[in-house]
């Protein structure tokens, strides 16, 4: 009798368990699903957020973005540095105006995927106009959005910010009030008016984020923009199950793009320019992707070629590398291929530099000689070849500049001044009057207790920075306390000049030097700005630079503000790491971005041999 | 023939639960081996042993002994850091400038830096350390927190369940109440808010979270007993003789109940040695300047896909054989303090 | 019987009360600000300001404690702060794949710990008993954390025999591929504390009178332990499995995240990890919700099978 209700019991929750398989969400566009045609499949190690431009600002998020949305330039495929393109526009833009003023001229014929909400339409398909792309710019700054890269606009267009305080004061953002510096005189013409010159806003329009979103779309849909985009890219969203899987295929209404790219003298370059030359893109006609925590479920699924390309499996890379860098003989000999690249990035260790944390002294913070000296000894001390030999297990370089190799501005010469060296930097806190006391730690000069404080996550790879950073401060007898706290956290201490050492990453969001630069100045402290770093003589240099476009003399401010930044100790530059892509032998035409966007439209699938 | 009246006094409850243990070779054993445990424990803390158990002696990843040494070193490639010296950037000024050249000028050349060695008993961790003095160590500070968590969890438990089962009525309705509310909350919110609150990391902040979250089982189980008991005659006559409530639930009571309690202690000793595993997974585990066998596990699991694995197998057999002996030993109590079971 | 029904669910009311009441005031005070996540690589304060105003945080706390009571009435959350899905959505969309592993694994570990302590209890005090007691020690001594990552390692990685990770879209091969090793992790881990707990359940049976007498009356072994004991022991069996289930949804986040399954657990972590604030009242309430639910019905259960038994 009980076993019958124990069975029903089952019965009825095993019937729950289907129906709320069944309950996922609908299927985005009516396409049959899987005919024949070319497939890529790979994976991404975090979950994507969504797929609305204004709305997210993760890496994998922008690539699906990048593949949906058609910004108005881009960047040419294989040359590098990387050079702008024309994409949606038919140039490159007319700057007049002494850099003041963008006039871009669209493409005609190009349709929006069509979609239900653009009823009343013959087929429901939108051609894109000028004038989409005034809307797409204007919703970055509705506080609504509230969208992470409002900053690209911010302070930036003339009459924008006008509209965005109205907003927030009356809480609806006017889309139809017209801006002075967003402007489509006609149909297929954009004319943007900058508020002051910017020799850089070409990066800002090639942006993967800043694609054409249709009015009629984003309104139909929403809170909901984030699993409906709709764009004119070269594919759009056939299925999504949000942090699990995400399938994109062709869209079948795509403008005309043929492949064409500038491969220089590179010989691999040359080879797959060869290859691809004067095709119809896209060629793949369907991208699968799973969302895959684990590194070593990814390598498998790779291994039993469940996936075709491998973008990043940073821990294993002992697994199928060589010691010199190499792919192991056991997987080339099937074919398979690695394509090694240095991410545009920077890591660094930074010093709060202010000589109060909140309303108590900083011991680190200060410019007198002996707080340089004390930053300089913790910089010498620090283990960089510890972190890169057996945190990263050998997959990054060491970084001296802050402009990674592949950015605009980037010195491969460079040299810093500041080299790995704990016995000097013990002879230097010997020299300057941190004595050690009876426990063998320092103490400051004044005789006051010395103990610095070091941030992290809870995370599991930051506990091994912990012990490096604990190893390092040991060896000078510098007492140091670890603090751990949640990421959201962390940011928010490190905006209100709270954190006294930490390390920092920053990726490029376009290939410009500007970029990395604009993380030392004096106003962008609270920002972006960790070390909360003021220095008259790297502010006036970068003031100066921002007049300038890429050139031998912004390189020599450069490499003059660089050196400032080294002698003022406010950071210490760690390293930039190597991103190990492993192909399939049938994958065709891949080069890693420069940007970070998608390669998938650019790709080719060849003929799959038996194993 | 007369016989003689000895007065013998019939033994207490722990006497006979003593001798009883005596025959239980299982239960012997097992208190044997906690005990070896202990002992290691007290040699840690007091330094005799592992105290220099930070010191980088081996290479990285040092294999255990009996595996032989690596041929390669086991990292991957190493870009050769460049030596060529900075230059100098016209307009920049470095105020250290002079005085280290002046240093750099007074240090002799650099000591060959000291032989690692190329394998350790139990093998090393990534950075060198011996994984036989991380074991030991690990085991005092694993111990340590079981026990005093477990001591802190029963005395919450013990004194909340004896309020809420000797006073009934709002007092116990209250008392459930927040029974109810911890339990219902799911445990990895409640670990998120307490570690939260205790700002510092720590084994102190991991004793308390698993003090704070793991007291409502004791808690049903002493009120199931100060509800039975406080209805017995005993307690009626102390009434009678005019003892104070408190003096009734703790002097009277309370050795009436302690054979549960101490099976509860001893429970959750093991509980809580596990859960520190997986507070350290979640990342509120103890602090760098330490280690315990939870992090020692949660470090294995990258070497794993590496091909090491010798500080998982360290830490686990460690971990099994006193969480075995203390769980068979717990076993043996609870037979033996149970006057039901023959 | 109605009268505690009725008693009991009244009796819920408070408690998640005091549910709300302390998580509102643990969120909000050590919770994590999730506007400096959301705002990006480069935020000024007015954007903080601005997301803060967006997601309703800047309201004074009795507003967003009113506000969060209504949701618990009309179970309604709102939106993920991180992804902007309907909460409601997430939960439909992930109780599927946590059920899809968590009944197997609980179907089998308690089938096969029933017949393994039944086995037991039957020999109770041979070698044979003292054996597997001591195997299943053992067992349990082993954190779940090893079981993980060394089932995932020589199972899934070594030998290949089943995945490694990750989830299908239909029912069937979620069930047979993707669930096995996580049911297999599960049913490991559980298989050693609950042949014990059961022992014990079945010894209590053993030890009454009834038993006593139906073997006098010359019953056969394997019907006395098979029908009489097996049937009256199910009950305190079953009701620890249903006492279990509400927290084992949320608990499951470590084979969920090992894994790749995209269940509650892993939401759970994820929702966490953001200081995503909707996501986590709602798992809370719910889990808060379910198991008292569940306690009531495992109690009524009791009532039901055992007029014996006196509901408070």
């Amino acid at each position: 009798m009980t076993l019958v209700r124990v069975f029903t019991a089952i019965l009825l929750a095993a019937t729950l368990a289907a129906c709320g398989e069944r309950a996922s969400p609908p299927v985005v566009s009516d396409g049959a699903d899987s005919k024949a045609g070319k497939v890529l499949r790979l994976t991404f190690q975090v979950a994507e957020t969504g797929f609305d431009p204004v709305k997210v600002s993760d890496y994998y998020s922008g690539l699906v973005i990048s593949a949906i949305f058609d910004s108005l330039l881009t960047y040419d495929y294989l040359a590098r540095p990387a050079k702008l393109k024309p994409n949606i526009a038919t140039a490159l833009p007319r700057i007049t105006d002494d850099g003041k003023t963008y006039t871009l001229t669209l493409q005609q014929g190009v349709y929006f995927t069509p979609d239900p909400a653009f009823k009343g339409l013959p087929h429901n398909r939108r051609e894109l106009i000028a004038a989409d792309y005034v809307y797409s710019i204007k919703r970055f700054l509705d506080p609504k959005n509230r969208s992470p890269y409002a900053f690209l606009f911010e302070g930036k267009i003339v009459g924008l910010d006008k509209l965005a305080e109205a907003a927030k004061k009356s809480g609806r953002f006017d889309y139809d009030a017209v801006v002075a510096g967003l402007e489509a005189p006609d149909r297929y013409t954009l004319r943007i008016r900058l508020t002051e010159a910017d020799f850089n806003f070409s990066h800002v329009l090639a942006f993967s984020l800043v694609g054409a979103v249709a009015r009629e779309a984003i309104e139909a849909y929403g809170d909901d923009t984030n699993a409906h985009p709709v764009g004119t890219g070269p594919y759009r969203l056939q299925r999504y199950m949000p942090s699990s899987k995400i399938v994109l295929e062709k869209n079948p209404g795509v403008r005309d793009m043929f492949w064409h790219a500038e491969p220089g003298d590179n010989a691999a370059d040359l080879q797959i320019a060869t290859r691809m030359e004067g095709k119809k893109l896209p060629q793949i006609d369907r991208v699968e992707i799973s969302v895959m925590d684990e590194a070593q479920s990814r390598w498998l699924a790779f291994q039993r070629r469940e996936t075709d390309i491998e973008y990043q499996l940073e821990e294993l890379a002992p697994k199928f590398m060589t010691m010199d860098g190499k792919l192991k003989p056991e997987y080339a000999g099937q074919g398979i291929r690695m394509e090694r690249s240095v991410d545009a990035e920077i890591i660094y260790l930074f010093f709060n530099t202010q000589e109060k944390i909140g309303d108590k002294p900083n011991p680190l913070g200060g410019f007198t000689p002996e707080k340089i000296a004390l930053r300089r000894a913790v910089a010498m001390a620090y283990n960089i070849e510890d972190q890169i030999k057996i945190i990263r297990k050998g997959q990054a370089i060491r970084a001296y500049y802050p402009i990674p190799p592949g950015v605009a501005g980037h010195e491969p010469q460079y040299r810093n001044s500041i080299a790995y060296d704990p016995r000097l930097a013990n002879a230097l806190l010997d020299k300057f009057g941190y004595r050690r006391s009876a426990d063998g730690y320092r103490q400051q000069p004044d005789g006051k207790y010395l103990i610095l404080k070091y941030y992290s996550s809870p995370s599991e790879r930051d506990r091994q920075f912990d012990e490096l950073m604990k190893r390092s401060l040991d060896a000078i007898g510098v007492r140091v306390e670890i603090h751990k706290d949640r990421f959201a956290e962390l940011i928010k201490l490190a905006n209100q000049c709270r954190l006294m050492m930490k390390h920092a990453t920053w990726i490029a969001d376009y290939p410009d030097g500007d970029n990395f630069m604009q993380l030392l100045y004096g106003p962008n402290t609270g920002q972006t700005n960790s070390a909360c770093y003021r220095s008259s003589a790297f502010d006036a240099r970068y003031e100066k630079s921002r007049r300038m476009p890429d050139s031998a003399q912004r390189n020599q401010l450069y490499r003059e503000m660089t050196r400032q930044m080294e002698v003022d100790t406010a950071w210490l530059l760690t390293d930039s790491r190597y991103r190990n892509v492993l192909l399939q032998p049938y994958v065709i035409g891949y080069k890693k971005s420069a940007v970070n966007a998608a390669e998938w439209m650019y790709m080719d699938i060849g003929a799959k041999e038996p194993r | 023939m007369s016989a003689v009246m000895t007065h013998e006094t019939s033994p207490g409850l722990w006497a006979l639960a003593w001798r009883r243990l005596r025959r239980d070779r299982v239960g012997m054993v097992s208190l044997v081996v906690v005990c070896a445990y202990l002992v290691v424990v007290a040699a840690a803390a007091l330094g005799w042993i592992a105290a220099d158990w930070p010191r980088e002696v081996g290479v990285n990843y040092a294999p255990p002994g009996f595996a032989g040494a690596d041929a390669p070193p086991p990292q991957g490639s190493l870009t050769p850091l460049p030596t060529a010296a900075a230059a100098d950037e016209p307009g920049i000024v470095d105020p250290l400038a002079d005085v280290l050249a002046e240093l750099r000028k007074g240090l002799a050349a650099a000591p060959d830096a000291q032989a690692r060695a190329a394998t350790l008993p139990l093998g090393g961790d990534k950075w060198g350390r011996d994984v036989l003095k991380k074991v030991v160590k690990g085991t005092e500070t694993s111990l340590v927190v079981g026990m005093v968590a477990a001591l802190l969890a029963v005395l919450i438990g013990t004194v909340l369940g004896a309020y809420a089962g000797y006073y009934g009525g709002r007092m116990d309705d209250f008392l459930n109440w927040i029974y109810s509310v911890f339990t219902s909350i799911p445990y990895l919110l409640l670990v998120l808010a307490i570690a939260a609150v205790l700002n510092q990391k720590g084994t102190l902040t991991v004793i308390l979270i698993l003090g704070l979250t793991g007291w409502t089982g004791i808690f049903r189980l002493v009120r199931a007993e100060y509800l039975k008991h406080r209805t017995r005659e005993y307690v009626l006559a102390a009434d009678a003789i005019g003892t104070s409530n408190a003096q009734r639930m703790f002097a009277h009571i309370f050795p009436n109940v302690s054979h549960v309690v101490l099976v509860q202690l001893s429970l959750h000793v093991v509980l809580f040695i596990k859960s520190e595993v997986i507070l350290s997974f979640l990342g509120f585990g103890v602090g760098v300047e330490t280690v315990s066998w939870g992090s020692m596990l949660n470090e294995s699991q990258s070497e794993l896909i590496l091909g090491k694995w010798w500080q998982l197998a360290a830490a686990t057999t460690a971990m099994a054989v006193l969480v075995t002996a203390f769980s068979l030993f717990t076993d043996a109590l609870r037979d033996v303090l149970d006057p039901r079971l023959k | 019987m109605t009268a505690y029904m009725i008693r009991r669910l009244l009796q819920f009311v408070p408690t998640l009360l005091g549910v709300v009441l302390l998580v509102f005031m643990l969120f909000n005070w050590i919770g994590g600000d999730p506007a400096y996540l959301l705002a990006g690589k480069m935020s000024n304060p007015e954007q903080i300001e601005n997301i803060r105003r967006q997601l309703g945080v800047d309201q004074p706390y009795y507003v967003q404690l009113w506000i969060f009571i209504t949701q618990v009435v009309t179970g309604d959350f709102g939106v993920s702060w991180a992804t902007n899905e309907k909460v409601s959505t997430i939960f439909a969309t992930r109780l599927g794949p946590s059920l899809t592993v968590l009944l197997p694994m609980l179907i089998v570990g308690t089938l096969l710990s029933m017949v393994m302590a039944l086995l037991v209890a039957y020999r109770r005090g041979s070698l044979t008993d003292r054996a597997i007691m001591i195997g299943c020690t053992v067992g349990q001594s082993i954190s779940i954390l090893v079981y993980i990552i060394v089932f995932q390692y020589v199972f899934a990685f070594q030998l290949g025999w089943f995945p490694v990770q990750g989830w299908g879209q239909d029912f069937v091969t979620n069930l047979i591929k993707f669930s096995a090793l996580p049911v297999l992790v599960g049913v490991a881990v559980s298989l050693a504390p609950d042949t014990r707990l059961y022992r014990t359940f079945f010894l209590d049976e053993i030890n009454q009178d009834y038993v006593r007498t139906a073997r006098a009356k010359g019953m056969s072994e394997s019907r006395v332990m098979g029908v009489h004991v097996l049937r009256n022991a199910a009950i305190p069996i079953v009701t620890h499995v249903m006492i279990q289930l509400p927290a084992l949804l949320a608990g499951a986040f470590l084979i969920e995240r090992f894994f790749s399954i995209p269940g509650i657990g892993r939401e759970v972590l994820l929702a966490v990890e953001r200081s995503d604030f909707p996501v986590i009242k709602a798992v809370t309430v719910y889990v808060a919700l379910a198991t008292l639910i569940f306690n009531l019905l495992a109690d009524i259960l009791y009532k039901a099978v055992d007029p014996r038994v006196q509901l408070k």
